[in-house]
């Protein structure tokens, strides 16, 4: 399976269609930290709010690049389980990616600030950061491959599921939500990173964005059953 | 493997695309999917491969190394052929080495290794073909599947079609394949699945479709043993004449760049083609007569004909006393002997 992962991940590298979800990536951490500087545990947690559409976008792609043919073929030769987990791994990986960008970004541009007196510690506002994102990644993975080629079988259809499940986790996961648990938590991390955050919080977050994406996922086997 | 009572439908409310298929095949065997365009040919392939799930039914015992050469190589991918196939090799498990030596044989065998460097969208359709048939036989495969093998192949890879089929089925793999054209009269001893309006048909072979005639050349003055041999060891010798040029329309078929080619392989079927897949006029064996298929030149001719699984496989004696081409050598050539 590690060989079907490295072969998609290099298709999707090679045919220059990762350049758009990267740059996208840029320019919105870009807009995110030009506005001024914040505590690195803070800021990390709004940018794993921005990064959301952009590694679900990114997986979409990154399984689309595929011919379908070539996507068969993988199933013939590895079997539909091995096929499908490849194309997640392989996803999860270039989302490890961007990740890496996103938390090195604001340090080349000066949008974070160390600690001062009474600020968290820089190791955990960096270790806080990190789980941020990774709570975002396998939602976010989830998502772009509901809206893969192979699910949806159109263009528009495909934008569409990307686009709904983008912005319903953004309006879904505003404070006054009526029903938070429709969409995985990448709001209420971010605003738990804002202030002090209690372990049962975090424990909580994690739990619900595992939950979210392993339901998702599941909707994504699913529909992979009768979709080679 | 065998496919029980499968039903498929592409979509919830859709069309059956085929309903209760009931078909076997076994170690060593051959089957050729038979249908017109668009009449499911692909869709029985593609279960029996894995590709598609039954909506209804199952497929049982599908050997663990599936080999799959779909109608259409997907050549839109950023890799050269050396680096594609090396990377499908480790994707069915091959590990280093080995994935490098299959790559290799593979490669020359199906006289990639000019191309080896090129990218898959570079290549034509024949050698993207070719590039699709190598993938699939990286791995050994216990069960190969071929949808329209001969599309877009030159008259030499059409000639490697059967031969390595018959690798496949002397390694005790089992072979499916799917052709409108005709072709699979190279398949001499194949069974015939035949798909019409969802139904898949098995044609019984009568006692006819199961022998086959080889043509073959002895020296006029060894005829009287060797035709002494062939029927001590059972075989029927149909006729015996003596002047070698063959019939007329060999590889008939205007259309096909193997015309004016020579034609290692022949074989018919008694049993005459498919109603459902009737050759247009012109295709490859449309007007053949079994007791006039030729083997000009015919590797192969030191087997018994009821044993030649696939003629013009590797490893078979080329009898320096063949006739070597239609239009060959005239009336002094040696005595051909019809044997069934």
């Amino acid at each position: 399976m590690t060989a079907l992962v490295r072969l998609r991940l290099a298709g999707f590298l090679r045919t220059g269609r990762a350049l758009a979800p990267v740059l996208a990536g840029l320019l919105a951490l870009g807009v995110l930290y030009g506005g001024g500087q914040a505590q690195p545990a803070e800021a990390y947690g709004v940018s794993a709010v921005v990064l959301f559409p952009v590694l679900a976008w990114q997986t979409k792609i990154l399984l689309d690049v595929e011919p379908d043919v070539q996507r068969r073929l993988a199933r013939v030769v590895v079997g539909p389980a091995r096929e499908r987990a490849a194309g997640l791994l392989a996803a999860a990986v270039a989302g490890l990616g961007t990740i890496a960008v996103a938390l090195v970004f604001p340090w080349l541009v000066g949008g974070v600030t160390g600690p001062g007196p009474g600020d968290r510690p820089l190791a955990e506002g960096l270790a806080l950061g990190l789980w941020a994102h990774l709570l975002a990644l396998p939602a976010a993975v989830a998502l772009g491959a509901l809206a893969s080629r192979a699910i949806t079988r159109s263009a528009g259809y495909g934008v569409a599921v990307l686009t709904v499940g983008a912005v319903t986790a953004v309006v879904l996961g505003l404070s006054r939500s009526a029903a938070p648990w429709l969409v995985p938590p990448v709001l209420p991390t971010a605003r738990a990173l804002a202030g002090p955050l209690a372990a049962s919080t975090g424990v909580l977050l994690t739990a619900w964005a595992l939950a979210w994406a392993a339901v998702a996922l599941a909707g994504y086997v699913w529909g992979r059953r009768s979709r080679a | 493997m065998r496919l029980e009572d499968v039903w498929l439908r592409y979509h919830r409310r859709g069309p059956w695309v085929l309903r209760q298929a009931d078909v076997a095949i076994g170690p060593g065997e051959v089957a050729v999917v038979l249908g017109r365009n668009g009449v499911g040919k692909s869709t029985l392939l593609q279960l029996a491969a894995g590709v598609l799930r039954p909506t209804r039914g199952r497929v049982v015992d599908r050997p663990a190394a599936v080999g799959w050469v779909p109608e259409r190589f997907p050549a839109d991918q950023p890799f050269t052929v050396g680096a594609y196939l090396a990377a499908m090799a480790r994707v069915a498990g091959l590990p280093g080495a080995e994935a490098d030596r299959a790559v290799r044989r593979w490669v020359d065998r199906l006289g990639l290794a000019r191309f080896r460097d090129v990218r898959l969208p570079q290549l034509s359709k024949g050698t993207a073909q070719k590039v699709g048939l190598a993938q699939a036989l990286l791995r050994p495969p216990g069960l190969l599947v071929l949808d329209e093998p001969w599309e877009g192949l030159d008259a030499a890879a059409r000639d490697l079609v059967p031969e390595v089929i018959g690798e496949v089925l002397a390694e005790g793999g089992a072979v499916l394949v799917s052709d409108h054209r005709g072709e699979t009269v190279r398949l001499p001893g194949a069974r015939h699945w035949s798909v019409a309006d969802g139904t898949v048909t098995e044609a019984t072979p009568t006692g006819a479709a199961a022998t086959v005639v080889v043509e073959l050349s002895v020296p006029a003055a060894a005829v009287s043993a060797a035709v002494a041999r062939l029927r001590a060891d059972g075989h029927h010798v149909l006729r015996i004449r003596d002047h070698a040029v063959p019939p007329p329309a060999t590889r008939p078929g205007s259309d096909s760049p193997s015309t004016a080619a020579p034609a290692p392989v022949s074989g018919a079927d008694h049993s005459g083609p498919d109603p459902d897949e009737a050759p247009v006029p012109g295709a490859p064996g449309s007007d053949r007569s079994p007791d006039e298929v030729p083997v000009p030149g015919a590797p192969g001719s030191d087997r018994s004909p009821d044993e030649v699984p696939v003629p013009g496989a590797p490893g078979s004696d080329h009898s320096s006393d063949a006739v070597p081409v239609p239009g060959g050598s005239g009336r002094s050539g040696p005595a051909s002997e019809v044997a069934r």
